[in-house]
């Protein structure tokens, strides 16, 4: 894995430049006079590799993965992020919470226009925030929940109310999670119908092309964009390949030029980055955690005793997962939150931990304790495993799942179906005992934790929340604590507390925390240029001639 | 019959897809002797290449792939075999009943045959694994479904063409029953083209089988070539062997049994003797 | 003028055929568990139920199974395939688009296969037991009997990423803007491996039996007396048997008209080609039920079509056939 993109050598510069006082020349920085090779280019064609191919561009109603890629540079957010995910001026120029935290107040750009020719103006974040994603936005439920309106007391000022400080708020403002449409496209239209989903107007560097489906998505430049002189590159192909082998030959021709999000399967990785054209980096993942895991079924015995759910924990060598199914991509979980979290301070390894040496004599002690001995062939009892539909690597997962639990006496049956039929099993009919999801956690502990062990989110039908059966009213206190502390540091031990109550009661099994990798070519420059990365828009982004 | 298998013997392309198959048979028997442990067993590291400690290398998970193709034989076996028969059970007595009363059963059976050829094979045998949830008999249901109107059709018309025959008319004329008929006197009459056809519709089940495993729809319990192909699929650049392995097994044994079923056809169909 | 009629009386026949198409299709594809606003939510990460709600409402899934069949079948008698709210598209429209690439890869595929497998099982079958025949016989089973997926896969390293003379996927190079031959040469690149591996299995498919066929054929009486009358080999061959021959091959080539629409989803898979297969397996999939229903449809439609065309084909074939 190289460390330092070329991308990082311009920012690791513009560290530098800092104390010489050039900060205020920082927009004309890349101009400025360095090595020609790194004197950003006008023009040229990135075709970037999308997996799998969006279903629809509806970015404000469906958060499937796939789509920010694309729609976030059509769609653009009232802030950006920086490497140390602190909000930068983007659509909103400057913003200010209130004392109480009950309303945040943003000033928004002058001379901003939609790609339809509409002024960028507060009406459009009101809209935008209140008539669609608040909403048919998935997220709102969570992200959304305490916003109670959104005043514009002029055309160049949005203030958001809130019924209570809602502190994870500003980590949420990017074009990924809360995207600004224009007010006059959907105004007086079905939102879910409009016609614009799959032609989507925006104020970002990219408008929309043309959709191949099946093919390619062609983004054109923004001649109008508000950045001066920006974007670099005219055009945005994303390609969408469904064979992973596929794929990485379209890299190693030279075809495509950029794969992010893991479209590149691990196991081609060690390849790519011996070839000469091609890098690797993991960065532009800092604000995309994730955890994969196991939910046990607490209605299905001997899940509902906490001794067979901590057995299982014990049972697994998570080393063995990273090396063989994620080719040593990510890390083992310690917990329910993703290690990423370190870098805000919420994470906390000061918990229960499973991946100890003498791991196995535990997992059997616990399993005698629960009163389930071994019978004639050396099984305690038998559970399916419900294996995770959305890509191949899932199941050899589950097959080592299979071969580890057997090793303490729990005989696991795989069930491999497709998407519909699995999560209609898992989320609706509650028919599984032990199932492998994949969970991304948001920006801040607030999505990722009270969506899936809250009390209040066993919800009959939905998709990934708490179908676990986790029920703890001390623990559902000291979340909703915590949503609503505006202390960072308050709010740090809130959620120590939390990850060590989850910890020892092993709702879900944690087993690694993910990390995606990006593959580039070496001719694609400044691409991954915050903690967003594929998920932000490619204005800096140019191609070497 | 006797006289064609004697003609088969002397078809040397047949001889040895016969010989390819019976290796198959002994490997299948053998299994539990060679590889007593689980196939899906973490036999080494993962990723080991050929002759070293493990004859075939290992799989990504460090499985031993020998082992792995040598009960992945067993499983394609079974469902080649046991879709072509199911095939071949509906197919006979559809097309039979069809052929050997004609006019309105024909027509419906026939229109039935004809809307299961309607819908795209493969997509429908993807369909049927959808709904039954993937094993090995979803895949042995949805790989007869697809196969079954060809054998109608084959039979029905053999019927059709034996209805004038002097024998079946004496045995109308004697009184046996349309089942006694069907069964005893018109199906066997059938039997070798049913066999010829047959044969041949095994290799393809088998290659149904490695498409649906491909697709990720293959029983995850149950080591077979088509999943052993599907997890190796991912690292096919940089260990090939995994892939190669049983897909030159896949081939061989469809090879095999194509040879069979074409040395069957030359030996049983009186009109391809050689003069 | 009877050619006529007959094919008007076999496509009036037709129509009660492909009603009852319509109707099984339905319900056989409503066996299939789960909806497909589970899996737009699924792939979202959480929704809440009224979004479900909302999402169901708009795909019209809160209906009954009665009304849900009644809507389809008035849509369909209007010519209205519906609309595919997965896609957000019209159902026709986003077949429409395939259509194209798919005939074009098809017909390459199928034309050369038929084609080159017909000339090979002739001279096999002029030379039954020589060494031609063994070396087109062997080639033609190991080209039936390799897996398509190993054989794409292969050639993508060998062609794009070993010799660089092929693109490795797509149906042209996106955003090169090329027009008139420039174009038609960049398609044909892209087409050349998905026809090649497509084609291998059936022209194997083909050779094989043409083989066989024409063996039939030269065992039959006619070509006796024909060769008691003196007749040059030659002459049997053309004048006789290989019209004769050819009628197997059409009718199983109409038989696998059917096939290609589903046969080509590993095909296109591997090489991303845009076309039906994989439009129908995704719909599949994610349960997009109108999108599906409609490429059934099509492919009933294309083979009764394609039936009456090889029993046309036939008469001309073979005079003595009853019309």
């Amino acid at each position: 894995m190289v460390d330092h993109p070329p991308l990082n050598k311009i920012s690791r510069r513009t560290a530098l430049a800092l104390p010489l006082g050039l900060a205020a020349l920082s927009g004309t920085i890349f101009s400025n006079g360095f090595a020609k090779a790194d004197e950003p280019v006008r023009g040229g064609t990135m075709v970037m590799i999308v997996q799998p191919e969006p279903s629809t561009l509806a970015h404000y109603a469906v958060t499937a993965g796939n789509i920010p890629p694309i729609a976030t540079q059509i769609y653009e957010g009232l802030v950006t992020y920086d490497w140390d995910q602190n909000p930068q001026p983007n659509l909103a120029t400057s913003w200010e919470t209130a004392p109480d935290g009950k309303s945040i107040t943003f000033k928004l750009r002058e001379g901003v226009v939609f790609h339809n020719g509409k002024r960028f103006t507060s009406a459009d974040v009101q809209f935008s925030v209140m008539e669609i994603l608040k909403k048919y936005h998935p997220f709102a439920p969570l992200l959304l929940a305490e916003l109670t309106g959104v005043d514009t007391p002029d055309e160049m000022t949005a203030v958001l109310r809130l019924a209570n400080p809602a502190p994870y708020l500003m980590k949420g403002l990017a074009g990924r999670d809360l995207p600004i449409m224009c007010k006059s496209v959907f105004e007086g239209t079905q939102i879910l119908q409009n016609a614009s989903a799959n032609k989507p107007i925006g104020t970002g560097p990219f408008k929309f092309g043309q959709w191949d489906r099946g093919q390619f998505v062609r983004l054109d430049r923004n001649d109008k964009y508000w950045k001066p002189g920006l974007p670099y590159l005219d055009h945005i192909i994303a390609r969408f390949i469904p064979d992973a082998a596929t794929r990485s030959a379209a890299l190693e021709t030279g075809e495509a030029h950029f794969a992010g999000y893991s479209a590149v399967n691990y196991a081609d990785l060690a390849r790519m980055k011996t070839n000469p054209i091609l890098d690797t980096t993991m960065k532009g993942y800092e604000m995309t955690p994730a955890l994969s895991v196991l939910e046990l079924n607490a209605k299905h015995p001997p899940l509902d005793k906490k001794e067979v759910r901590q057995a299982i924990a014990y049972a697994i060598d998570r080393k063995v997962i990273l090396r063989d199914v994620m080719y040593g991509y990510g890390k083992p979980a310690t917990g329910p939150l993703s290690s990423l979290f370190k870098t805000v301070g919420f994470y906390t390894d000061d918990v229960r931990k499973y991946d100890v040496p003498d791991r196995l004599d535990i997992a059997n002690k616990l399993l005698d304790g629960a009163g389930l001995p071994r019978g004639a062939n050396g099984m305690r009892f038998g559970m399916h495993l419900e294996v995770n539909s959305f890509g191949e690597q899932w199941l050899r997962q589950a097959e080592y799942l299979k071969q580890a639990l057997a090793i303490v006496g729990i005989d696991l049956t795989l069930r491999s179906e497709d998407t519909a039929t699995w999560l209609r099993r898992v989320y609706t009919d509650y028919d599984y005992d032990i199932n492998e999801p994949f969970l991304s956690q948001g920006v801040d502990p607030v999505y990722g934790l009270n969506k899936q062990y809250l009390t209040s989110q066993i919800r009959k039908g939905v998709t990934f929340v708490n179908d676990s059966f986790y029920a703890n009213p001390e623990f559902d206190g000291i979340l909703n604590e915590a949503m609503r502390e505006q202390d960072h540091d308050k709010r740090a031990v809130l959620y120590k507390k939390a990850q060590q109550i989850l910890a020892e009661d092993c709702p879900l099994v944690w087993l690694i925390d993910v990390q995606y990798v990006s593959v580039f070519n070496r001719k694609l420059r400044d691409h991954t240029t915050g903690p967003l990365g594929t998920q932000q828009a490619f204005e800096r982004a140019w191609l070497e001639t | 019959m006797w006289q064609g298998f004697a003609r088969f013997a002397r078809n040397r392309m047949a001889l040895f897809g016969a010989a390819v198959l019976l290796c198959l048979l002994l490997l299948v028997v053998l299994t539990p002797v060679i590889y007593p442990d689980d196939p899906f067993k973490l036999a080494g590291p993962a990723l080991q290449p050929p002759g070293g400690s493990f004859l075939l290398g290992t799989d990504t998970l460090g499985r031993d792939v020998a082992a792995e193709i040598a009960y992945g034989a067993r499983t394609s076996l079974i469902v080649g075999v046991g879709a072509t028969l199911a095939a071949i059970v509906i197919g006979a007595v559809a097309g039979g009943v069809a052929g050997y009363y004609r006019g309105m059963t024909e027509t419906v059976l026939m229109r039935i045959t004809e809307f299961f050829q309607t819908i795209p094979a493969f997509i429908f045998a993807l369909l049927i694994v959808a709904i039954l949830s993937p094993s090995v008999s979803s895949e042995i249901i949805a790989i007869a479904a697809v196969s079954w109107p060809s054998i109608a059709r084959l039979v029905r018309g053999e019927f059709v063409s034996l209805g004038g025959r002097e024998f079946v008319q004496a045995c109308a004329g004697l009184g046996a029953s349309d089942a006694r008929i069907i069964f005893n006197h018109m199906l066997p009459n059938c039997a070798s083209s049913i066999i010829a056809v047959g044969s041949l519709l095994i290799g393809t089940a088998i290659l149904l089988e490695a498409g649906l495993a491909f697709l990720g729809l293959g029983d995850p319990n149950v080591m077979s070539w088509g999943l052993i192909i599907s997890a190796g699929r991912a690292v096919l650049r940089s260990a090939w062997w995994i892939c190669t392995f049983p897909g030159v097994a896949i081939l061989l044994t469809v090879l095999g049994i194509n040879l069979i079923g074409d040395g069957l056809n030359e030996a049983l169909n009186p009109r391809l003797r050689e003069r | 003028m009877r050619l006529a009629r007959y094919m008007g009386y076999r496509l009036v026949t037709a129509l009660p055929v492909i009603f009852g198409i319509i109707v099984l299709n339905f319900l056989l594809i409503h066996l299939a568990p789960g909806d497909a606003a589970s899996v737009l939510a699924g792939e979202s990460g959480a929704a809440t139920p009224e979004y479900m709600d909302a999402l169901r409402h708009k795909f019209g899934l809160d209906q009954s199974l009665g009304m849900q069949f009644l809507t389809y079948v008035s849509n369909m008698a209007h010519f209205n395939l519906g609309y595919s709210y997965r896609n957000d598209a019209d159902v026709s429209s986003l077949i429409f688009e395939r259509l194209g690439p798919t005939s074009l890869l098809m017909l390459t595929a199928f034309g050369t296969a038929v084609a080159l497998g017909i000339i090979l099982g002739l001279v096999a079958a002029t030379g039954r037991n020589s060494w031609r025949d063994n070396i087109i016989s062997l080639i033609s089973l190991v080209a039936y009997a390799t897996p398509g997926f190993w054989l794409g896969l292969m050639m993508i390293v060998i062609f794009s990423i070993g010799l660089g003379w092929l693109p490795t996927s797509g149906f042209d190079t996106v955003g090169a803007g090329h027009e008139g031959w420039a174009e038609v040469w960049d398609v044909a690149r892209h087409l050349v491996m998905p026809a090649v591996s497509l084609a291998l299995f059936y022209l194997a498919l083909y050779a094989r039996l043409m083989r066989a066929s024409v063996l039939e054929q030269t065992g039959m009486d006619y070509v006796t007396t024909a060769r008691a009358k003196g007749q040059t080999e030659r002459r049997i061959m053309t004048g006789h048997v290989l019209r004769n021959a050819l009628l197997p091959i059409v009718t199983i080539a109409g038989v696998q008209a059917g096939n290609l629409i589903g046969g080509s989803i590993v095909v296109e898979t591997v090489f991303g080609w845009p076309g039906i297969g994989t439009l129908a397996f995704n719909a599949l999939q994610s349960r997009d039920l109108n999108l599906l229903l409609a490429i059934f449809f099509m492919s009933a439609c294309l083979i009764v079509i394609i039936n009456l065309a090889v029993d046309v084909i036939y008469v001309m074939l073979d005079p003595r056939m009853e019309i």
